[in-house]
């Protein structure tokens, strides 16, 4: 935002500069004039910088209130239909400790609840209110208007004239004036930061999320993506080229080592350890809970292997398990391996 | 003693319309604290208003009422400048009492 006084400046320059303005860029607008400046120029500062004078009852703010406010805010400003309430959640403690308590609850929360500089009201209402005719109040009308909220709030009493020289006033009870935190690190290149946080580096605990899966008609389509991913930063694609590229020796070399870890290699290649580990639950069961389940079932074998061909979702939750992309004999290996147990070896 | 309750009372067409802001916590009996254990039942169950005497409304209430219950109702008969009262009595024996003028 401008400052008022480079505002005044800036007019007073802009007169002998004009010509020469006008010289560089021929046709492109005019200065404004001091009179559609201090128009413009009508913001109201938490020190009151820009408050114009004048003043308002409780009394003549109801009148206001009752003509151009209630419709939407209620009578008594406890509205919750079109806005949020405007009064409420505040006591007198707060009034005396400048914090809100009520603020630590998760309830909700109404204007004088948060608000920590009653100027910011003051502009608010002068500037943006009522809704359907904004800068339509009058000076003293905004402060009738904003001394009938604060008697409705129980901050200042009925018989209360708010004005330019009582707003301190109001300002030193506003329920939340001492709720306003600056985080140095938010303002100041060198301040300390407002996050604690720190990067883990060992022993770090891994979170694995499926997030989306790319159906089996798209798989290559465009090539194998992870092959086209800058090589900077977490990687993105997955490896879309593996249908194609499936080694035809897999089945020899899982042969050749042969016990669990040739068939945790597979389950690795076939991403099933994404989801899937030997004694642990992560998205999907553990290989253990499915030998567990499917141990006096002798049709399992056959009907897991065709699950995890064709994918499958419901037995275990609701995530869906995709289309596998290994072979059919590795698949079938690779269930007969899990359920035995899913041995070492 | 409760806190006070907001009245405005105005004169619209043949009737007064009243608009009642009570502050009461309404506890419905049904809630409990972070504890565990149930708080007691604390609510308005009887509101009366009356005009010059006159009782213009009488209405029995429960614990489905919500906090800081809002009450607006008209009642015709009446002039500016004469008095409403406001009654209400909670579960507990506490009695509010408050008085607006129609204007």
């Amino acid at each position: 935002m401008f400052r008022f006084i480079n505002l005044i400046l800036l007019s007073v320059l802009v007169s002998a500069v004009n010509a020469q303005a006008q010289g560089k860029y021929p046709g492109i607008g005019r200065a404004a004039t001091p009179a559609e400046i201090k128009a413009w120029d009508i913001d109201v500062r938490p020190d009151f910088t820009g408050l114009p004078p004048g003043s308002g009852s409780v009394a003549k703010g109801q009148l206001v209130w009752e003509a151009k406010c209630a419709s939407c805010h209620g009578t008594f400003g406890e509205s919750n239909e079109v806005f949020t309430p405007i009064v409420g959640g505040t006591t007198a403690d707060d009034i005396k400790a400048g914090r809100v308590k009520a603020l630590q609850e998760p309830m909700a929360r109404t204007t004088f609840m948060k608000v920590s500089s009653i100027s910011t009201l003051w502009d608010y209402v002068n500037r943006a209110m009522p809704w359907n005719a904004p800068k339509s109040l009058s000076t003293d009308e905004v402060y009738a208007s904003l001394a009938y909220m604060l008697n409705l709030a129980n901050i200042v009493p009925a018989d209360f004239v708010l004005s330019e020289k009582t707003m301190g006033d109001v300002q030193a009870r506003l329920p939340n004036r001492n709720g306003k935190v600056k985080y140095e690190g938010l303002w100041n290149i060198r301040g300390k930061g407002d996050v604690q946080n720190v990067a883990c580096m060992r022993d770090c605990k891994i979170e694995i999320g499926l997030a989306s899966v790319l159906p089996d008609f798209a798989q290559g389509t465009h090539g194998n993506l992870a092959e086209q991913q800058r090589h900077i930063g977490p990687a993105r694609g997955i490896d879309t080229g593996k249908r194609v590229q499936v080694p035809a020796n897999s089945a020899t070399v899982s042969l050749t080592k042969s016990g669990g870890e040739a068939m945790l290699n597979l389950a690795r290649d076939g991403n099933c350890t994404a989801c899937h580990q030997i004694d642990k639950r992560l998205l999907g069961p553990s290989f253990q809970e499915i030998a567990a389940k499917y141990k006096a079932d002798n049709g399992a074998e056959s009907r897991l292997s065709e699950k995890v061909k064709t994918g499958g979702s419901g037995v275990w939750g609701a995530i869906p398990m995709p289309p596998s992309a290994l072979r059919d004999e590795d698949i079938r290996a690779l269930v007969r391996w899990i359920l035995s147990g899913a041995p070492e070896r | 003693m409760a806190d006070p309750m907001k009245i405005r009372a105005s004169v619209m067409g043949d009737k007064v319309v009243v608009k009642v802001l009570m502050a009461h916590e309404m506890e419905t009996g049904q809630r409990k604290d972070s504890a565990g254990k149930t708080v007691p039942a604390w609510f308005i169950q009887n509101v009366i208003a009356t005009h010059n005497g006159k009782t213009v409304l009488s209405a029995q209430w429960g614990p489905a009422v919500s906090k800081n219950p809002f009450l607006e109702f008209r009642f015709s008969g009446g002039k500016a400048g004469e008095k409403v009262v406001v009654t209400w009595t909670d579960n507990k024996g506490d009695k509010r009492s408050d008085e607006a003028t129609i204007s």
